[in-house]
């Protein structure tokens, strides 16, 4: 976990109702989150300095998919929890391959998302 | 209470929403959601993805009209309203995006046009439904807090 208690997550999809609805998932939780709608985006969050303890990232989105995303951030080092959440049940392995440490299937149940949460300690 | 007939209202068009397969157990999922955190998260979702959703349709439809259909955009944007209507329990939509996709991916312009005006229909169809159900939500809020 980053240095504090809160669990800081990066939710990386570029549809704002999707983003939103999972912020509403986390926010029960107290999680503090961030949102972007690229993959780039969400690698130049990591490289201007930011620190994450979660990210939930989409497959397909512009500029930088999402398993491109999580390849480049396992590159640089990133420890950060990264659930792949897609419609593309296809990209299981390919998320998995690049660094993944979980894949679900959208659209996400929030008792599915929340077992996974529990199972990484984000959760009392 | 004055706003029982509003309730039973709502109540009745989600029930029918349901069982025409407008909405699904996805939608549930988020009423879940906003009876624990409150009135205004619904509201917030469904309006974002009727913008959304208009903006796609917008898209594939000047796509389509392009004397070159590029079918690699259009899938894209198929794809990223069959995710958004997922992701907020839009059934209906959701499957005729499916649909899309198939005869999208085998270059058949004619059978994307078709599926488009399915799309178009459907939600248009959904959109209605999802402003009287936001219209009765605020009825019911007002009357409540009076």
């Amino acid at each position: 976990m980053t240095s504090s208690q809160v669990v800081k997550t990066l939710i990386v999809d570029d549809d704002v109702s999707t983003r939103r609805i999972y912020r509403m998932m986390l926010f029960r939780f107290g999680f503090e989150i961030t949102e972007v709608g690229d993959g780039k985006s969400a690698v130049d969050q990591f490289l201007t300095g930011n620190e994450y303890d979660l990210v939930l990232m989409d497959k397909d989105m512009p500029i930088m998919d999402g398993v491109e995303a999580t390849r480049t951030l396992r590159g640089m080092g990133i420890p950060a929890k990264i659930i792949a959440i897609t419609t593309d049940a296809n990209s299981r392995g390919a998320f998995f391959d690049a660094g993944a440490d979980e894949f679900l299937l959208k659209p996400v149940n929030f008792t599915a998302l929340a077992d996974i949460l529990k199972a990484f300690n984000f959760l009392n | 209470m004055a706003s029982a007939p509003f309730k039973a209202q709502l109540t009745d068009l989600l029930n029918s929403m349901f069982a025409m397969d407008f909405l699904d157990e996805q939608f549930k999922e988020l009423q879940m959601l906003e009876e624990a955190s409150g009135p205004g998260f619904l509201t917030e979702v469904v309006t974002l993805f009727c913008g959304d959703a208009e903006r796609i349709i917008s898209q594939l439809d000047a796509l389509l009209n392009e004397p070159a259909v590029d079918f690699g955009k259009v899938d894209a944007n198929v794809h990223q309203l069959k995710g958004s209507s997922s992701s907020v329990g839009a059934k209906r939509v959701a499957l005729v995006c499916i649909k899309f996709r198939n005869v999208c991916q085998e270059n058949d312009k004619e059978g994307c046009i078709a599926a488009l005006h399915e799309i178009r229909h459907e939600f248009d169809e959904l959109r209605k439904k999802f402003q009287t159900m936001l219209q009765l939500e605020q009825q019911i809020q007002d009357l409540d807090s009076k």
